[in-house]
């Protein structure tokens, strides 16, 4: 019988690191963006924008996500390696 | 028409018939959730997941090189065979989909092929360590790992963001779903679009028709790639409803973090050379979104009965292979028969699918994938 124990702990290992980071990295962009919080106008609930640090923190969070999707897709595709 | 030419087109027919049902089979696994949570529409989604199956079976160059990576002997293989374990997999295929259980047609076409070369090689022609080293141990790995990581990840994101479920941020979450439901269906074109190209060449090359070593031709790989993607875009509206709603009731941050735990995973598996199933990396993914946030519900009853799926894809699927190939193997009529039989299978358990279809209007209608909307007590 042989196993590859060394590939399928590492396998395991990327798997939950690699998502709870992109995952992680994704919301706290998310938070970062919505961080304004929301105020009644009108009945209605509307949303504060959040300060020009968050919004660039978010954004910046934003993006490495889609770095991260890049690496994805060069991972996929075989033409690129 | 030689026999050979016949048998060959016989085989061909019933790998792009496979293809086929491996692609409604595993729509699901890219695109249930968006379904679920309203990232996409339905008809939106599995067109997007059907693009991205075609452009990844163009895309993947590296073909196959063996019909089931040393799972059974492939010198002691015929194309008869592989007739065989195309219709036990095709079958087992079709009846999971009745019952609306995500499985794994990999496995499928393994224990299909498995059963055809017990019958017609003998029980030398199976390597039955390889049999526990790429499939029972990966099977018990993979839902393990993916929701370990899915859980994790969810218990992370709603402790960051308490209110993930309320506008907008669900907003937010819900694109985050639909690029990484597009990466696990491109990766899943890029995978299973080659598994049919590979067995089509083999079966060219064994017949003469081809050069040993040589590529495969194009209108294997437009073929091949057009199987798959229609049977992505038919949607297996009733597997994608035990995904999207039967196992959790996924929100968009659930499905986010599932999605893309399943990419990761996917991509960690095919680069590390470990190989996981992507049916059970996305069912495991899903079970532990709804493990991860508190006070979510998940159904262990449905999730148990994928895992009966699981256990008897290979013997089910084995057996039917076995039987197809006792009757295959006695010649031209019998191949005809077990052809006919395979239509005649198919047939029937379409028709029963009917009695209480699911579809894309109504796939998020329910979490249960009833047979019988008589009586309740046969719902799955």
């Amino acid at each position: 019988m042989n196993i590859d124990w060394a590939s399928l702990v590492l396998v395991a290992i990327t798997t939950v690191v690699a998502a709870i980071a992109i995952v992680g990295i994704f919301s706290l962009g998310v938070a970062s963006l919505t961080s304004g919080g929301e105020r009644e106008s009108g009945g209605s609930l509307v949303q504060n924008p959040p300060s020009p640090g968050a919004k660039f923190a978010g954004y910046a969070c934003v993006g490495i996500s889609g770095l991260l999707v890049l690496y994805g897709l060069y991972l996929i595709i075989p033409q690129f390696h | 028409m030689s026999t050979t030419l016949f048998l060959v087109s016989m085989v061909i027919i019933t790998a792009l018939f496979f293809d086929f049902t491996n692609g409604f089979h595993d729509s699901a696994n890219a695109m249930a959730t968006s379904v679920a949570t309203g990232a996409l529409q339905p008809k939106v989604a599995v067109l997007i997941a059907a693009i991205l199956n075609v452009a990844g079976a163009f895309l993947s160059t590296e073909v196959a090189k063996t019909i089931s990576g040393g799972i059974v002997n492939d010198a002691v293989v015929t194309p008869t065979m592989i007739f065989a374990g195309l219709v036990g997999a095709i079958l087992w295929n079709l009846m999971t989909w009745l019952l609306g259980l995500p499985s794994s047609s990999s496995h499928a076409l393994f224990g299909g092929l498995i059963g055809a070369v017990l019958i017609g090689a003998g029980a030398s022609g199976v390597n039955f360590s390889v049999v526990v080293s790429k499939i029972l141990l990966p099977a018990v790995v993979a839902p393990v790992v993916a929701a370990l990581a899915a859980g994790a990840a969810t218990y992370f994101l709603y402790v960051m963001i308490t209110r993930a479920d309320k506008e907008p941020q669900a907003g937010w979450f819900r694109h985050g779903q639909t690029v990484s439901a597009s990466m696990v269906a491109l990766a899943h074109g890029t995978s299973d679009g080659q598994k049919t190209m590979g067995v089509i060449t083999l079966v060219l090359i064994t017949a003469g028709y081809q050069d040993s070593g040589t590529a495969p031709q194009f209108w294997v790989i437009a073929s091949a790639g057009l199987a798959i993607g229609l049977g992505t875009y038919s949607g297996g509206w009733r597997i994608m409803r035990t995904m999207g709603k039967g196992i959790v009731d996924v929100q968009a941050p659930q499905g986010f973090a599932a999605e893309t735990t399943s990419a990761a995973a996917i991509l960690a598996s095919s680069h590390m050379g470990f190989g996981l199933s992507t049916t059970q990396v996305c069912s495991g993914s899903i079970i532990g979104s709804g493990v991860g946030k508190k006070l979510a519900h998940v159904r262990w009853n449905t999730a148990r009965k994928i895992l009966y799926g699981w256990l008897l894809t290979l013997p089910a699927a084995a057996l039917v292979g076995a039987a197809a190939a006792a009757i295959a193997l006695t010649g031209t009529i019998g191949l005809i028969v077990v052809f006919a039989a395979l239509l005649a299978g198919a047939g029937a358990i379409y028709a029963i699918s009917q009695r209480a279809p699911v579809s894309s209007e109504n796939v998020n209608d329910s979490a249960d994938v009833t047979i019988n909307p008589a009586r309740a007590s046969v719902s799955v």
